[in-house]
């Protein structure tokens, strides 16, 4: 955080926000309960933030094919919901089953990865991409077994959209929830975000984590001194996927619904835009980094909905969020370091 | 110093993919139990649906800008030149004359814009296509889900909802539909064929095949093949790639010109949808790479891909009972082509 | 006839060093002039100057008039000088990879059918291929050259695209000066003795020749003047007939009197290590069949015309780039370069592209002193779970890299300081502290003192020097400038075309020097 410096993209940004903000009160919402909410919505995307780190930093650019983790993640709340594991124990095994399936399928990611050095974005994006109809074959074809998972009627396999009202629903939202007046913070739910936080920070202390800083920054360098370049990256796009996997479980628990088949299709431009609002150029990406962007954006989202409901029409949330998410990535892409991630 | 190896691999890519996808398709077709004449119809029809779509991939490859999924731009371009005289309730060859006038000149302007952008960035192009295409799509809905009856005038009232902002998501365009389709409609047996607009996609393919053998073309060429050195031989890359650019973009729009007019249906918020994913890979198909790309390839492309793409719904019908994994069937292999080309492609680089 | 280029007191700095100095020089029609000169002598800068790379714009451009066919030359872009009728054949080749020869050749002048040209206009007629490609094919003849013209140029051997280049630019009917860089360095006698001829034949027709060689006998066998160039400034001009080979080579080096630092050695002590039929692909740093043995305590330098190979010795050494051939290090055979492996076996490599290769320049200082030794040996890591988690012993480190500051007088706010916000000589000196934490038995340094100021130079000479002394390890230090070298090394040895040319002393006559480096055997006095 030495030398953190404001640019334009995140000046329009707090702009906007205020802006908004200031709407939020002429037009008499309630700002505490929207405080509330923007910290649940904080750690309920931060940890897809969070998981792009590991990949920016190790140079391999901006994790387009975030899909890949998030659908790993899926199939890990799948399997616990199946089993109709509940409360805690419930989500810690889709936590487990998640990072299971996410490690295997960041390795063979990585694999790919590892061929394509220079052009990670592109080649991410269509690995992403193609990880949708092939796991749609997943969703309609495993045999899960849980009544309350598939097509109630007719069709087969997997419903699109499965309650987790039953299992796990809000158990990290609600665990420790502090209440002062109207005031909520979930307090359970921040502490395992700042877990995952702390995980991260240590691992960049580490041996692997510091030869990850190294080949990100100059990758001849790292090879000059004697690091594997292949299995450090592999280390980091394996890692970046499995913290994909984490953070839609976290996603899922507050949410109350898991979103499979074309749902994850799209989920990796707002995770980018974010790191990217919070200031990353996309090369090393510090932690602080991914938590402001992860909070200013997702507070924009949170209070666009009520405002645009207000004052204009209901499908201009939708369509703001994507001008400004895209519109945030082209900048990012435009105007990085001339010295990117291309060597 | 490079040797013959990777040259010789990439000459059995060439025929592999076209081989693979002939296999799926013929595979498909058993399973689909659709009859040879409905399919060939349906592949006529996307033939001259998608054909200059495809075509307008070509340059950008061939300039070494990658496949340039920008072109849905262009596409979205065309759409909004048709708006607008529809808005204005222009019928007839005069609006027909519009629409083409408003969609190339449209689409030449923000060809220049792009061609600009992607200059800044040579060799990430592709990535940035992707994401203009998204952002484009994003201020296109802005325009005609909310600009509509906010700013911008409508004088057409059929065209918008009922709430008086914003496009309905169809629109009818029966003054324009099959218009030109059926001009020429040759039958052979069951199989129609309309020569005329078969005759103009051949006629853009015979166009982009000669303007890529001259000394413009062979300028494109020079700068695919390495821009510093291509800047030393004294041609102005920065500026080329613009104009391919530009070419690829307005080729684009009168491709979705045609796409609509064929349709007859404007479906104003998701016409455009996946133009550049479903192209790229109807070309990659036809044996085309990211770093090169031949009249070819385009033609046959359309007919392998989209052969693929009519039976495979039906097939998964008729194996698993369940039309969806037919779909998802032939998404993947949209995606899954590219994905493919860019690996294998980028790998070959080096 | 008159003069085709006449340059009056050209002078270029790039960011305030001096490139080229009040550089006067002309070459007439039908001429051949050679350029002459070590490098960094200027000659590549007066190519960009000539042929108008944007380089020479964004730094500034330069001062002093260069008069083209009686009108003052600016040229903005190489665009506009090819117009104007210059043609310039590149050391490294200006040939697009994916087009054929012919294709190459004729670029931007195809032959074209005239009723298209008619209906469209030259730019969008259409190519004549069959004329377009026998205009090519002639051409090739006249060099005497035969091969298919439709061959792609990424298929071609180094010999038949140095023709092709060359035909490109004489195709063209419009051509009135030619620069030709280093032209026949990649050629076999023969090949080069074709080209020569041809050449000729050229400037018989009235054709300007600019022909920058480092073969001081072709220079003089062809050349009607010579100018030889040093540090950036003209020393001498040679008339035809006065041109001898030795005095261009005595030129090139110059006199300097420079007092040896290191107190001379005789080394004859153990082989550290030897290469045998050593080959390292590094692109335009190529070595083949290298044959060296470096003897163990000795300082060796490693010399030669950038291109000739001395840089990728080192590389080649950790894996960088693809190596054929031997290497013994302490009469073991190394079997596969690995960086890691050869660092743990007392071998270590600094870059010579600092900014590229040898520093992470938003790490601290610290953080860059200790990087190699934390990663490869598990120095300063706590004792617990080292392989996996080695978490640093902050203390340890703390300690050490302290103690390496003062020792070396390495000039930072603290340890914590940016790596990239220090001097050149500074980050220099942390490379090489990097490089003592592993403590090798064997140091590679290529380009010790590039990018560095004067006083630093010293400073960074006379560290090699006590290194060397101290701690007994074996030096190779591969630089381009040949004063430093003779003032540390033991040993020089001269690399021609990517092999030992010439294993050369400190003591050792300049004109020996110079016409190694030239490759020329030579006879001297």
């Amino acid at each position: 955080m030495r030398n953190y410096k404001i640019k334009p993209p995140q000046i329009i940004i707090l702009i906007f926000l205020m802006i908004l903000v200031l709407l939020a009160y002429v037009l008499q919402m309630d700002l505490v309960i929207l405080f509330n909410e923007s910290l649940t919505k904080l750690v309920m995307n931060g940890v897809l933030v969070l998981a792009l780190i590991p990949m920016l930093n190790v140079g391999a650019g901006m994790n387009f094919g975030l899909p890949v983790g998030i659908v790993g993640g899926l199939v890990g709340l799948c399997i616990a919901v199946n089993f109709r594991l509940t409360g805690f124990f419930g989500f810690f095994m889709s936590l487990f089953f998640s990072l299971v399936i996410c490690a295997i399928l960041g390795w063979i990611y990585g694999r790919l990865l590892n061929r394509v050095k220079g052009r990670e974005e592109i080649a991410g994006t269509f690995i992403g991409f193609s990880m949708i109809p092939l796991m749609n074959y997943f969703w309609t074809l495993a045999p899960f077994q849980n009544r309350q998972m598939l097509y109630p009627i007719g069709g087969q396999g997997l419903r699109p959209k499965i309650s987790l009202e039953p299992y796990f629903y809000n158990v990290l939202d609600n665990f420790c929830l502090l209440k002062i007046g109207a005031l909520e913070i979930p307090l359970g739910l921040l502490a395992f975000y700042a877990l995952i936080c702390l995980f991260l920070y240590l691992f960049f202390r580490t041996k692997s984590g510091r030869a990850t800083l190294a080949t990100g920054e100059n990758e001849a360098f790292a090879r000059l001194s004697g690091i594997d370049i292949g299995r450090i990256r592999l280390l980091a796009i394996v890692l970046s996927t499995m913290l994909a996997g984490i953070g839609i479980c976290v996603y899922a628990q507050s949410y109350g619904f898991i979103q499979l088949y074309d749902e994850p299709l799209s989920m990796a431009f707002p995770a980018i835009s974010a790191v990217l609002i919070g200031g990353s150029t996309g090369r090393r990406t510090w932690i602080f980094e991914a938590v402001l962007g992860a909070y200013l954006l997702q507070t924009i989202y949170l209070l666009t909905v009520p405002i645009a409901n207000e004052i204009l029409i209901p499908e201009v949330t939708e369509i703001l969020r994507t001008f400004i998410t895209y519109s945030i990535i082209l900048y990012a892409l435009l105007y990085r370091d001339k010295r990117g991630i291309s060597h | 110093m490079r040797n013959k190896e990777p040259a010789d691999k990439l000459f059995k890519l060439e025929h592999l993919v076209p081989t693979v996808f002939l296999i799926l398709s013929f595979v498909a077709w058993q399973f689909s139990g659709l009859s040879g004449t409905f399919v060939i119809n349906q592949v006529i029809t996307r033939f001259i649906r998608d054909g200059l779509l495809v075509l307008s991939l070509i340059i950008p490859v061939v300039a070494g800008m990658g496949l340039n999924f920008a072109i849905i731009v262009g596409a979205m371009t065309a759409q909004t030149a048709l708006l607008f005289v529809i808005n204005y309730q222009l019928e007839g060859a005069r609006g027909i004359l519009l629409v083409l006038f408003l969609g190339i000149l449209l689409s030449a302007l923000v060809g220049f814009v792009i061609g600009h952008i992607l200059n800044r960035v040579k060799g990430k192009e592709m990535i940035v296509t992707i994401i203009i295409g998204f952002l484009a799509n994003s201020l296109y809905q802005l325009i005609f889900l909310v600009g509509f009856g906010t700013f911008i005038p409508v004088v057409n009232k059929e065209i918008i909802l009922s709430r008086g902002i914003g496009v309905r998501n169809a629109v009818d365009l029966g003054m324009y539909r099959n218009t030109i389709d059926k001009l020429w409609l040759l039958k052979i047996g069951d199989i129609e064929i309309p020569l005329f607009m078969i005759l103009v996609v051949l006629l853009f393919a015979g166009m982009l095949y000669y303007l890529l053998h001259t000394r413009f073309g062979q300028q494109v060429k020079a700068v695919g093949s390495g821009n510093e050195k291509a800047e030393i031989a004294g041609i102005n890359v920065n500026l080329l790639r613009i104009k391919v650019i530009i070419l690829s973009t307005v080729l684009a729009a009168l491709g979705q010109l045609v796409y609509l007019q064929n349709i007859g249906m404007f479906d104003v918020y998701t016409a455009h949808m996946n133009a550049d994913i479903i192209s790229c890979a109807a070309l990659l198909a036809g044996g085309a790479s990211i770093k090169s790309a031949k009249i070819r390839h385009a033609i046959i492309g359309i007919f392998l891909f989209h052969t693929l793409f009519i039976v495979s719904p039906q097939a998964g019908q008729n194996l698993f009972h369940n039309a969806a994994l037919g779909e998802y069937f032939r998404s993947f292999v949209a995606y899954g082509t590219i994905a493919f080309a860019l690996i294998i492609n980028i790998k070959h680089e080096k | 006839m008159g003069n085709i280029l006449e340059i009056k007191n050209l002078s270029k700095s790039y960011n305030g060093i001096p490139a080229l100095t009040k550089v006067n020089l002309s070459v007439k029609a039908g001429e051949i002039h050679g350029i002459v000169g070590a490098n960094g002598s200027g000659k590549s800068t007066l190519m960009n100057i000539l042929f108008g790379n944007p380089i020479i714009r964004e730094t500034g451009g330069y001062q002093g008039k260069i008069a083209y066919a009686g009108k003052s030359l600016q040229a903005k872009s190489c665009a506009e000088v090819i117009r104007m009728g210059m043609g310039m054949v590149h050391q490294e080749f200006a040939l697009l990879p994916d087009l054929t020869i012919g294709e190459n050749i004729k670029l931007g002048r195809e032959e074209t059918y005239q009723f298209t040209d008619r209906l469209f206009g030259k730019k969008l007629s259409f190519i004549d291929r069959k004329r377009n490609d026998t205009s090519a094919a002639r051409v090739l003849k006249k060099l005497g050259i035969d091969v298919d013209v439709g061959v792609k140029i990424i298929n071609l051997s180094t010999n038949t695209r140095q023709f092709v280049e060359i035909a490109r630019e004489i195709a063209r009917t419009d051509l009135k000066l030619l620069l030709l860089d280093e032209p026949t360095a990649v050629l076999s006698k023969d090949d080069a003795s074709n080209l020569i001829e041809a050449l000729l034949g050229l400037a018989k027709d009235g054709l300007g020749i600019l022909f920058i060689s480092h073969r001081l006998e072709e220079v003089q066998q062809i050349c009607d003047r010579v100018t030889v160039f040093r540090d950036g400034a003209v020393v001498s001009q040679y008339h035809k007939g006065e041109i001898s080979v030795n005095n261009l080579a005595r030129d090139m080096i110059g006199h300097t009197v420079q007092l040896a630092n290191a107190t001379k050695r005789a080394m004859k002590t153990r082989p550290a290590i030897r290469f045998q039929q050593f080959s390292v692909a590094m692109p335009g740093e190529e070595i083949k069949d290298l044959d060296l043995t470096v003897f163990a305590g000795e300082i060796l330098g490693l010399t030669g015309l950038s291109g000739h190979g001395k840089l990728a010795l080192g590389y080649g050494l950790m894996g960088m780039y693809p190596v054929a051939g031997e290497v013994i290090y302490e009469n073991k055979k190394i079997d596969t370069l690995l960086a890691k492996t050869n660092i743990l076996k007392g071998m270590y490599v600094l870059p010579d592209d600092r900014q590229a290769l040898g520093i992470l320049p938003e790490h601290s200082v610290a953080e860059n002193i200790i990087f190699t030794g934390n990663q490869v040996k598990d120095m300063f890591s706590r004792n617990f779970g080292r392989s996996f988690l080695g978490f640093i012993d902050q203390k340890k480190a703390h300690r050490y890299v302290d103690q390496v500051v003062q020792d070396f007088s390495i000039k930072c706010s603290s340890p914590k300081q940016k790596l990239k916000e220090l001097s050149g000589g500074n980050q220099q000196k942390v490379c090489l502290a990097r490089a003592l934490t592993v403590n090798p038995q064997l140091l590679f340094v290529a380009e010790p003192t590039r990018g560095i100021d004067i006083s630093a130079k010293e400073k960074i000479l006379n560290l090699l020097i006590d290194i060397n002394r101290t701690k007994h390890t074996t030096l190779v230090i591969a630089s381009s400038e040949l004063d430093e070298l003779k003032r540390v090394c033991d040993r020089i040895a001269v690399m021609v075309n990517g092999s030992i040319f010439k294993i050369l002393f400190p003591d050792s006559p300049d004109l020996e020097f110079g016409l190694a480096l030239a490759g020329e055997e030579g006879t001297y006095a």
